[in-house]
């Protein structure tokens, strides 16, 4: 009996093929929307992340207040407090940075970018512990100066002509040689970073004693949070301030999950609203459709169908033309997601796409209930006709 | 065989204070296989008539048995059921789903008693073979002469082997010929036992009835 309603539905939709498809587009681009958009910032939750992963979920990083990564400039770090810390026991090691901006200049060339100074018999750790590979040259060796790695964008994209290992660069007026080059880590800034010795950075930075991050290297993740307090206390009893802060990575994704999640609330809300206007379509259009055959309704029950058969055919009817636009919504949705993937590595950050199945069985679902619902009520009002009316209707 | 009787039948429509009778106390009876024909002039209250026996409307007043069955205080979906089952209407505008070609046209009424579908494509093409249009069965209605069109709704009234036809002005809007050749097959049906009620204002069309009753005002005359 379904399938017979189910044919009925179908042929009534292919008899008005114009006005169908003008609903289906309404739905089509709600589910896009919404599958497009909650891939995307699935995706760009699972990327940080990954990013995250990379940079060691070992480490806590100590900076002065109001110091939010490499590039914003801080002061009131010193090597004073970088031994402090290194009095505490539970660490493999800690390193000191100095992290600045600096004028890059390369064959006549100038660029801008970050500057990472950590002392170079500290290197090896440094890229080892985080996975990140050299992909061309080597590491910096203790007791070099004036050497330099460059992040995978700053042999690339920085200047007109690639940087190769060997090559000299200035930088803050002092040459330096190139004698490695980072993989990909896949966002813009590390990718745009140069990193030399610490003794060379505070040359050419001209500081004696500050530090912008303190990287301290724990020997067990376990230990992290007894540590983070540990280095609280002692920091604040040595400096008498509380002018520093201690994070760790996992502290750092949580604040950005915070602010992805609610980016993803106002997207989502976005697109929720598209798809309400979607389901008025599909109620409009289901109206029209009742008024329209109201005739062909009066027919229907003269010949036998019941109020209830009336109203499957139309809720049929109206669950169908949902059910095309959310699985042409999202198919479009998808690809929409997955083009912007490709479309980000070019901007400097690669986002890996990843499409969740539980976002399409939703998508699916969704739009088939709003497709039920938007049509519950043409449906009954259909179903409710008096025979009589119906048929005399003109 | 008694198949429809009306007792004392009346259908009152309220207009504001004003109560209007369309019925006025019918009382009459319709045998198996008779053919009746039910006329009068416009406002005569004929056409409250054929939708209070078609089971399209309920009376105010009164009662009506269908095979000995009081039909008179029955809910819309069982009325949906006689309906579909005992009587089967021809209308004076055809009135098929113009969706639906011939062949489903006519299965449709076996759809909602719940019939497998290789039963009614085979029975509504035995029906469409039988009104001569075995060669127009996937035509859309659209695609169809209106005599075609009124042969399909005679092929979809037989559907459900009813115990009534009602024909409402079945040759209304046909040609003379046409609507002689539309008459001929009602006639046959007759003949071969349906009972057939025609309502129609054509006096011509009243000879092939062995029932004639007539409509004024609301009241019913009949003459055999």
């Amino acid at each position: 009996m379904f399938t017979d309603y189910f044919l009925l539905s179908l042929k009534s939709i292919r008899h008005r093929k114009l006005r169908s498809w003008l609903t289906v587009i309404g739905i089509v681009i709600g589910v896009a929307a919404i599958i497009s958009l909650m891939t995307l910032s699935r995706s760009l939750e699972n990327t940080i992340e990954d990013q995250f992963e990379t940079f060691g979920a070992n480490r806590i990083l100590i900076s002065a207040k109001g110091f939010h990564g490499p590039g914003s400039l801080s002061q009131g770090l010193t090597t004073e407090d970088a031994e402090t810390i290194k009095k505490i026991s539970g660490f493999e090691y800690v390193i000191s940075g100095i992290f600045r901006s600096a004028e890059v200049r390369y064959k006549n060339e100038i660029g801008f970018t970050i500057i990472g100074g950590i002392p170079s018999e500290m290197y090896e750790e440094f890229y080892g512990d985080t996975g990140i590979e050299i992909e061309g040259g080597r590491n910096i060796r203790e007791d070099e100066k004036y050497v330099a790695i460059i992040g995978s964008r700053v042999a690339t994209d920085m200047f007109e002509k690639d940087v190769h290992v060997g090559d000299k660069i200035e930088i803050a007026q002092q040459e330096f040689r190139v004698v490695g080059i980072l993989e990909e880590i896949g966002n813009a800034q590390d990718d745009n970073q140069i990193s030399i010795s610490l003794d060379a950075a505070r040359e050419i930075f001209d500081e004696e004693e500050s530090i912008d991050l303190i990287i301290a290297q724990v020997k067990s993740t376990s230990d992290i949070p007894q540590l983070q307090e540990k280095i609280e206390k002692e920091l604040e009893r040595k400096r008498g301030d509380t002018n520093f802060q201690v994070l760790t990575a996992s502290q750092i994704l949580e604040q950005i999950n915070q602010i992805l999640g609610i980016m993803q609330i106002v997207l989502v809300g976005i697109a929720a609203i598209s798809l309400i206007v979607g389901a008025i379509g599909i109620m409009n259009s289901m109206y029209t459709s009742v008024l329209e055959r109201t005739k062909e309704i009066g027919i229907m029950k003269a010949i036998g169908a019941q109020n209830k058969d009336i109203l499957t055919i139309f809720l049929i009817e109206s669950g169908l033309i949902g059910l095309v636009g959310g699985i042409i919504g999202t198919i479009l949705g998808t690809s929409l997601a997955l083009a912007v993937g490709p479309f980000s590595k070019s901007a400097g950050f690669t986002l890996n796409i990843t499409i969740e199945p539980l976002v399409i069985i939703l998508g699916l679902l969704f739009a088939f209930c709003v497709g039920i619902i938007a049509g519950v009520l043409p449906a009954w009002q259909a179903s409710r006709l008096k025979p009589i009316d119906a048929l005399r209707y003109e | 065989m008694e198949l429809l009787k009306l007792e004392n039948v009346y259908k009152i429509y309220s207009l504001g204070e004003e109560n209007i009778a369309a019925i006025n106390g019918i009382s009459l009876l319709i045998n198996k296989g008779d053919f009746v024909a039910l006329i009068g002039p416009s406002g005569s209250g004929k056409s409250t008539a054929m939708n209070l026996i078609g089971c399209l409307d309920i009376a105010s007043k009164g009662n009506m048995y269908l095979n000995g069955l009081n039909i008179q205080n029955l809910p819309e979906s069982n009325l949906a059921q006689i309906r579909g089952k005992k009587i089967g209407f021809i209308f004076q505008t055809f009135n098929l789903i113009p969706s639906l070609d011939a062949l489903e046209n006519v299965a449709l009424p076996m759809t909602f008693q719940n019939v497998p579908r290789p039963i009614r494509i085979k029975r509504a093409k035995e029906l469409l073979k039988q009104v001569g249009l075995a060669d127009r069965i996937y035509h859309l209605p659209n695609q169809l002469s209106g005599g075609q069109k009124q042969r399909v709704a005679i092929a979809r009234s037989l559907i459900n082997d009813p115990d009534i036809i009602l024909a409402d002005e079945p040759t209304g809007n046909l040609d003379t010929k046409t609507g002689d050749e539309i008459m001929n097959i009602l006639v046959d049906l007759n003949k071969k036992g349906k009972t057939i009620i025609l309502v129609t204002h054509n006096h011509e069309l009243t000879k092939l009835a062995n029932k004639i009753i007539t409509l004024k005002d609301g009241k019913a005359m009949e003459a055999q």
